[in-house]
């Protein structure tokens, strides 16, 4: 009996997988077919509109739309790396307030749990259900980019916010990162006068921002000679894994670190707590301008930070998107990520105020 | 009927339920795309569960499997990015790294006697020490993830023959397959059995405990490769967390399908059904656009809820069956 229902179960899974193998053939060939008519129509209209503009000669390709995005029903999804990071929630309320002025946009959030296989899960099932476009904090640069290729290829256009991924799609809105990187480091030269000693506490390895950020700041250092980085590890933009990584800085270098530079301001939040744990003044600096890293700086823990506005952003992320889902680019077409620039302004305890109640997240 | 049969009906039945709901509430779960990539997404967590499956069998855990993937996942990029070795050298390194591992989780096990979850669970911290000091660094000392160029590695992320299913789903239904026939038609799956069921009585009768836990935590590492090899494949990349949060998804999956903690009991067909209700469950709860928090929430509560009523239904079974054998003594003792 039971190897009797065993056999039949083994059947019955196996006649399933057949059955739904069969019917992806019928899909796939009627897909192909439709694409096929759609090129045709395209080729007729690209060769009277713009004939430079063809995918034959590597250029940039044409599509067209398959909805006006102010008026066909959409579904928009966004993929934070985290949730209920601050950051993460912030994007995702700006991306939200922005998106409900148009009643045909469906939006969903699904947390990427700070786990990139996570994100390429949701990226596929997300391609899988026809999203008509997606907005993605890539945790990290490479693992994600197969997945994004997938959906562009899909017609499914991809923006990133401020975490890209290592392969052209439609956009990427991001905090300035090397700028920001060079504007710490020029504001640490100057408190220092020019001579003394960094630590540096980075990004989670492999994040395109963490990456940029460092440049930019190793770029001002190399133009302050005085100015020595004596160690850069990483605490994977976590508040208490950065306490960990400033505690033993203190132990290991003690009174020669002047000053910390931290990837953002969890992770500087963090290094400041240590800091003061271990009744010591330093030089802090984060970057993103989160709310608790601004009332840090009021209340002196830290010295500054770059801040963003990420409401802002997220709006910026969704018209973005919205734009490439009407346009006639074929984004998956794209041989470089076209980037928006959030602008940033440098905080400390002199300006701080200026950042009032609605802009602060 | 048997027990098991009374479990595999519930757990298929749950299985079907979940299915007919979700077609018939939302509009897109049947369609090819979204069962395609569905299977995909199971495969991986589905391999490294056949072999946590094994090891629940034969009554303990594995709770280094995800870990041991990200290790070899590494040990293949890393092979591949520094030195010249051909890919089938590279794989066959990156095997032999996943059975030393389980074998170390055997020896633990069977040998020191230290008790599974310990045991594996300071494999799986090895493991994820081993994956940073493989990782390859930029001269600065910064973990990067190289993208790996080459069509045989990459190939294993693609589809099978021309078709438009995943070559990961044919090797979980393979190795499902292949796990079920070993289990219930060798001499070596009944030895597995016993020793989960009692090992006392499964010694007495000449079955080494060593071999078994060796056997078992080998076949586990195996699993652990041939997952590594698709998820490689597919991200052309690894990552040190890749792997990471798997443990915990396999070993849902085959507790689900009717794995029993205290041993003796499952089979590979439970946990295909056990890895397909976790991955159906969570594909449909991106359906209905739930809120991130309680998507998390609500699948938790899910698996808690099965591994309750599985425990709580495995007593009742087992008190009727000591009332029927109490009964059937007195009437024996009636008799005589």
């Amino acid at each position: 009996m039971k190897k009797l229902s065993n056999i039949l179960l083994a059947t019955l899974m196996a006649a399933s997988l057949v059955a739904c193998g069969g019917a992806a053939n019928a899909a796939n060939d009627a897909n192909a077919s439709q694409q096929q008519a759609a090129t045709t129509e395209q080729t007729t209209t690209t060769t009277e509109a713009a004939p430079a503009q063809t995918t034959s000669g590597g250029g940039i390709g044409v599509k067209t739309p398959k909805k006006d995005p102010y008026s066909d029903p959409l579904k928009i999804a966004w993929i934070p790396s985290n949730a209920t990071e601050a950051n993460g929630t912030a994007w995702g309320k700006g991306i939200q307030q922005e998106l409900a002025y148009w009643p045909n946009v469906q939006f969903d959030i699904y947390d990427g749990e700070s786990d990139a296989d996570k994100q390429n899960t949701v990226l596929s099932d997300l391609i899988a259900q026809g999203y008509d476009g997606i907005i993605i904090q890539a945790i990290n640069s490479a693992v994600l980019a197969p997945t994004v290729t997938e959906a562009e290829k899909a017609g499914i256009p991809v923006v990133c916010i401020n975490l890209d991924v290592d392969v052209p799609h439609a956009g990427l809105v991001a905090m300035t990162d090397v700028e920001a990187g060079y504007a710490i480091g020029e504001r640490i030269a100057e408190a220092l006068n020019g001579e003394g000693n960094v630590v540096v506490i980075t990004a989670k390895p492999g994040a395109s921002r963490g990456e940029r950020l460092q440049e930019g700041f190793e770029k001002s250092l190399a133009e302050h000679p005085g100015i020595k980085m004596l160690d850069a590890q990483t605490a994977e933009w976590n508040m208490e894994k950065a306490q960990v990584v400033m505690n033993d800085y203190l132990t290991q270098y003690g009174d020669e670190i002047d000053a910390v530079f931290a990837h953002n301001d969890q992770m500087a939040e963090g290094a400041g707590m240590a800091v003061q744990n271990a009744g010591k003044e330093l030089i802090i600096w984060g970057a993103n301008g989160e709310t608790k890293a601004l009332e840090y700086i009021e209340q002196g823990i830290i010295t500054g930070t770059v801040y963003t506005n990420c409401y802002n952003q997220g709006a910026t992320a969704a018209r973005v998107l919205l734009m490439n889902i009407g346009s006639t680019v074929d984004t998956s077409t794209l041989t470089k990520t076209p980037v928006i620039k959030m602008p940033p302004m440098t905080v400390d305890a002199s300006n701080v105020d200026q950042i009032t109640a609605d802009m602060r997240w | 009927m048997k027990q098991e049969t009374v479990r595999r009906i519930i757990s298929f039945s749950l299985l079907v339920i979940l299915i007919v709901v979700l077609s018939v509430t939302t509009d897109n779960f049947l369609t090819a795309d979204n069962l395609i990539n569905l299977f995909r997404e199971c495969s991986v967590v589905g391999i490294l569960a056949v072999g946590v499956t094994f090891v629940i069998i034969s009554s303990g855990n594995n709770l280094s499997s995800g870990a041991m993937l990200g290790t070899v996942a590494m040990v293949i990029a890393r092979l591949y990015h520094s030195t010249a070795l051909s890919v089938t050298g590279i794989l066959l390194c990156a095997l032999l790294v996943a059975i030393c591992l389980g074998a170390l989780n055997g020896f633990c096990v069977g040998v020191l006697q230290i008790p599974d979850y310990i045991a594996t669970l300071s494999v799986q911290m090895i493991c994820q020490g081993l994956t940073y000091v493989l990782a390859i660094r930029t001269p600065g000392g910064q973990i990067t993830n190289e993208i790996i160029n080459n069509a045989t590695i990459t190939g294993f992320g693609g589809k099978f023959l021309g078709t438009p299913i995943y070559r990961v789903t044919v090797a979980f239904f393979g190795l499902a397959l292949l796990g079920q026939i070993f289990l219930r038609h060798t001499k070596i799956g009944t030895h597995i059995y016993a020793m989960g069921s009692n090992r006392k009585s499964a010694e007495y009768s000449g079955i080494s405990f060593v071999r078994v836990k060796m056997l078992v935590f080998i076949l586990s590492a195996v699993c652990s490769f041939i997952a590594a090899l698709y998820l490689t494949g597919r991200n052309a990349t690894t990552d040190v967390a890749s792997g990471t949060t798997l443990s915990f998804q396999a070993i849902s999956g085959a507790v689900i399908g009717g794995a029993s903690f205290a041993g003796g009991r499952g089979d590979m067909i439970g946990t295909v059904i056990g890895v397909l209700f976790l991955q159906i469950l969570k594909n449909g709860l991106l359906k209905y656009g739930l809120p991130p928090n309680w998507q998390l929430l609500l699948s938790g509560l899910v698996i808690v809820g099965m591994i309750v009523f599985d425990a709580a239904y495995n007593e009742y079974m087992e008190k009727r069956t000591t009332k029927a054998a109490a009964i059937a003594r007195e009437k024996k003792g009636a008799k005589s």
